[in-house]
């Protein structure tokens, strides 16, 4: 039977049970007709009698259990599971009597399964107390047609037996003549009743000890219970009350009622207001409050779009909502934008308030990297993202935790951003140095430990957000660029690295990233990688601890200029720099798929080129790297068609690609990577990969750089940079 | 204002729905149906916590009421079986006369207490007893503008 989605007339499924009918009352018949007359004679007339009431009760309980509804839930209306759907975990627990029972999240009925509730595919519901689907009665045994059931089963066990008895007695005396019709009819009966007897009588068993036990038959066959503690049982006895005495349950797919009509009519009485409303915004301010917000995300993401410079209040209220998120949210979000990146550079120095304010800017950055993170990152967030505060880089990091690790193994990478901020000429660099800053500060605070150790000595490894990097890089590497690292949860923290600077880079850059301001700017992205990790960007900070509330003006100021400098940039990629810039991808990372807004991009294209293209190597997993440091290439011409970014963009996504190793941002860019393959860039990306030869990654995408025509932006940095 | 409003259709106009709260079932005692008394805080401006509770008590009672194991349930069931089921085609069973109940009984909640204050309860049957569903309306001749930027979440109006 084919399987089809809609309700398609199948009537192989018919088959059973028709089977079970005929021979049901196929049987019994014949046993009426050729054996009771005799019976009755020979015994007494209370035979047919009897057994004519117990197989009128076998088919009432047949009939019951064939046609009535099992219990079924009608699907949820969307208003509710407006919260609930592709944000929400797949299970929820519950507590019953003190055990935890876990509800699924039905996808098709856009509800959580309430205790005790299974979709049967085969009906293609949820139904409440579901036992199993029986293919002989073609219906599911729920919470209403239990009972029928199981009286079916005992009565037809009943019935099989006196069929059985009284078909054995007639031919015990009609044994001379068993070729007679009689006689033979009442054999094959015998033979029916007999052959059916032990699956019958099996089932029977089953079911009475799982009645005594108060399981169902998906709990029994699933072993929810086993070596448990069932929380539905009554005690035996009361299990048994509850299955043959209970109240017939009410049928919840009805027709539709008339409802009376309410009138609703303004103006509506209202309670005394308390002060409660207040209590958000008071929490939100700087002080990461476990924001208590009442409202939905939702509420939360709307803000995040209407506002464009969020107020630091917001954010609390963002990171509750945020933890509600799910990370499908945050891709989304994460796509919209990184923007805040490209203006972070110009504002360096004020960084120290901005990485809070990043976070929020590119809202969807931020909600991203709520949303990955916990609720307990949600506090620190909004916290702070102190750039300096490397304490922040523990929330990503569970987040993060894999990309960590990917980092380790290439540390190359993380040199790589700081070189490529670093080549960035000074006015590209201020820009970058935004966005260098961006994926410094958040590798800090990606980047768990493990980075720092690795980058210790590069400082660059803004990514990691590590404090050594903020003490190398420039504090022009603003904390935002941290803050979008962080928020890109989807993304590996390996992104974050220096998308547009192939570890390579980063080797040979390091100097001059340390040197450079420069270093900030490159890959806005990557911070977003960072997944959020408000990656510290201590760097531009001065030491005095950052608060969010002190960051709000400066920070809104400087997004805001990153955002007009993204444009601005974003409009002369269009013009054709193919530049595969993989810091572009970094950046893209941050938008998340597709939606690496072209701010972004617009800052890395600059940081990037010069670098040259930053193997997205860096991102933990060479076999990563490899594929991405060529998808990036390609990738470079669909990223732009998927953010509308330049080339260079592409090249960040790609970049981004390999470093968040498929995260949903991944998925944006790693589409556009995959599909593309930009003949200026040689897939040198296989080398780039090996973490270990950074250098060579390095080598091999300032060849491919090389190959392209640098951006615009790089014309004025010497291409010498990358050749180390 | 209330010369506004002459017919349904107006006073459906006049509110529009912003917001739905949604009380989940209290699955502590197992599945008995009973729902969460907890107050949502998005009702904290519309209605009195004390009267939401009342409504949700009361609607529990008459849940536990209608699926009490007792003497009237066996006696249903027994005579089911008697009659082969056919008893179902005539009488309404016990459950179902206590769903009568209950809707009766959240209509005139509606009536008295929540449609006052721009709040309606749809009755958990149509949502397959899982929750209770409070549509929030706003007033949109009043506060048009702010109908939507009310509700604390997503609103989806029908």
């Amino acid at each position: 039977m084919p399987n089809s989605t809609g309700k398609r007339f199948k009537p192989t499924k018919y088959i059973p049970v028709s089977t079970a009918a005929t021979l049901l009352v196929g049987s019994t018949t014949l046993f009426f007709v050729f054996t009771c007359p005799w019976l009755t004679k020979v015994i007494s007339p209370a035979v047919p009698l009897y057994n004519g009431l117990v197989f009128l009760f076998v088919l009432a309980n047949f009939s019951m259990a064939t046609f009535m509804d099992p219990g079924v839930y009608p699907r949820a209306d969307e208003d509710e599971d407006k919260d609930d759907d592709f944000r929400a975990p797949l299970y929820k627990n519950v507590d019953i009597k003190g055990i935890q029972v876990r509800m699924k999240w039905c996808a098709t009925c856009h509800f959580y399964r309430p205790p005790r509730c299974s979709h049967c595919s085969v009906c293609d519901n949820c139904v409440e107390d579901f036992d199993h689907h029986c293919p002989w009665v073609n219906n599911c045994i729920g919470r209403r047609n239990y009972r029928y059931f199981f009286l079916f089963l005992l009565s037809l066990s009943v019935h099989m037996i006196d069929v059985f008895t009284f078909s054995l007695i007639f031919v015990h005396h009609h044994r001379e003549r068993l070729t007679a019709l009689h006689t033979t009819v009442t054999l094959v009966v015998m033979c029916i009743a007999g052959l059916f007897f032990i699956p019958v009588m099996g089932l029977t068993g089953f079911h009475m000890v799982l009645v005594a036990r108060g399981r169902t038959t998906n709990e029994q066959v699933t072993g929810k219970f086993r070596g448990g503690v069932n929380p539905f049982t009554r005690g035996c006895c009361g299990n048994v009350e509850y299955v043959l005495c209970s109240p017939l349950a009410p049928r919840y797919m009805l027709h539709p009622r008339k409802k009376p009509h309410i009138k609703i009519q303004p103006p509506f009485i209202r309670p005394d207001l308390s002060d409660r409303q207040i209590t958000i915004k008071v929490s939100d301010n700087g002080t990461h409050s476990t924001i208590v917000s009442s409202k939905s995300k939702s509420s939360l993401v709307g803000l995040d779009d209407k506002e464009i410079q969020p107020p630091l209040p917001p954010k609390a209220d963002r990171y509750n909502l945020k933890n509600q998120l799910t990370s499908s949210e945050e891709s989304s979000l994460s796509g919209k934008t990184h923007p805040s990146t490209p203006a972070m550079y110009k504002y360096r120095p004020s960084f120290s308030t901005m990485p809070k304010v990043h976070y929020h800017n590119s809202r969807e950055k931020i909600v991203r990297g709520d949303e990955c993170k916990t609720s307990a990152i949600l506090e620190e967030g909004v916290r702070g993202h102190d750039y300096r505060s490397e304490p922040n880089l523990d929330l990503p990091e569970y987040t993060n935790a894999p990309l960590h690790k990917t980092f380790q193994s290439s540390p190359l990478q993380l040199d790589a951003d700081p070189v490529n901020s670093r080549s960035l000429s000074l006015k590209q660099a201020q820009r970058r140095s935004e966005k260098g800053h961006l994926p410094a500060l958040q590798p800090q605070t990606v980047t768990s430990t493990p980075y720092k150790s690795v980058f210790s000595p590069n400082t660059l490894s803004n990514r990691n957000g590590s404090l050594s990097y903020d003490s190398l890089l420039n504090p022009s590497i603003s904390p935002a660029a941290a803050n979008e690292c962080m928020a890109h949860r989807g993304m590996p923290s390996l992104g974050f690295h220096s998308p547009y600077l192939p570890t390579k880079m980063c080797h040979m850059r390091e100097p001059e990233i340390q040197r450079q301001q420069v270093t900030t700017t490159y890959s806005p992205v990557m911070p977003v990688r960072a997944v959020g990790r408000q990656s510290p960007h201590q760097r531009d900070r001065d030491p005095s601890p950052v608060r969010y509330d002190n960051l709000s003006q400066t920070i809104m100021a400087s997004i805001q200029e990153r955002k007009e400098i993204e444009e601005r940039e974003k409009r002369q990629m269009y013009h054709g720099r193919s530049q595969p810039h993989i810091y572009a991808q970094d950046s893209g990372v941050f938008d998340g798929p597709g939606g690496y807004g072209l701010p972004p991009s617009g800052c890395y294209p600059d940081g990037t080129r010069s670098r040259g293209p930053t193997p997205p190597a860096y991102s933990g997993s060479r076999d990563n790297l490899m594929g991405v440091g060529l998808v990036n290439y390609g990738q470079r011409t669909t990223v732009m068609r998927h953010g509308g970014s330049t080339m260079s963009r592409a090249l960040r996504t790609s970049s981004t690609s390999l470093h968040t190793d498929h995260s949903s941002s991944n998925s944006s860019q790693g589409r556009a990577t995959e599909g593309y393959r930009s003949p200026t860039h040689q897939p040198h990306s296989p080398v780039v990969p090996r973490s270990p030869s950074y250098s060579h990654h390095k080598l091999s995408y300032m060849n491919a750089m090389t190959e392209t025509p640098l951006d615009w932006e790089l014309q004025g940095t010497s291409p010498n940079i990358w050749t180390a | 204002m209330a010369t506004e409003f002459h017919n349904l259709q107006e006073l459906r106009h006049s509110a529009s729905l912003a917001n739905k709260v949604f009380v989940q079932r209290d699955y502590s005692e197992g599945t008995t149906c009973k729902f969460q008394t907890k107050f949502p805080t998005e009702l904290e401006t519309r209605i009195e916590r004390s009267l939401f509770e009342d409504t949700v008590k009361t609607l529990n009672n008459y849940y536990a009421e209608a699926e009490k194991i007792g003497g009237q349930s066996y006696l249903e069931g027994c005579l089911a079986c008697a009659t082969a089921y056919l008893i179902f085609l005539c009488m309404e069973t016990r459950y179902e006369k206590v769903l009568k109940k209950i809707a009766k009984y959240i209509q005139e909640q509606n009536e008295k207490i929540y449609a006052p204050r721009g709040l309606l309860i749809t009755d958990p049957i149509e949502r397959g007893m899982r929750v209770i569903e409070i549509s929030i309306y706003e007033d949109r001749g009043s506060s048009g503008s702010s109908s939507s930027s009310s509700s604390v979440s997503g609103s989806t109006t029908r």
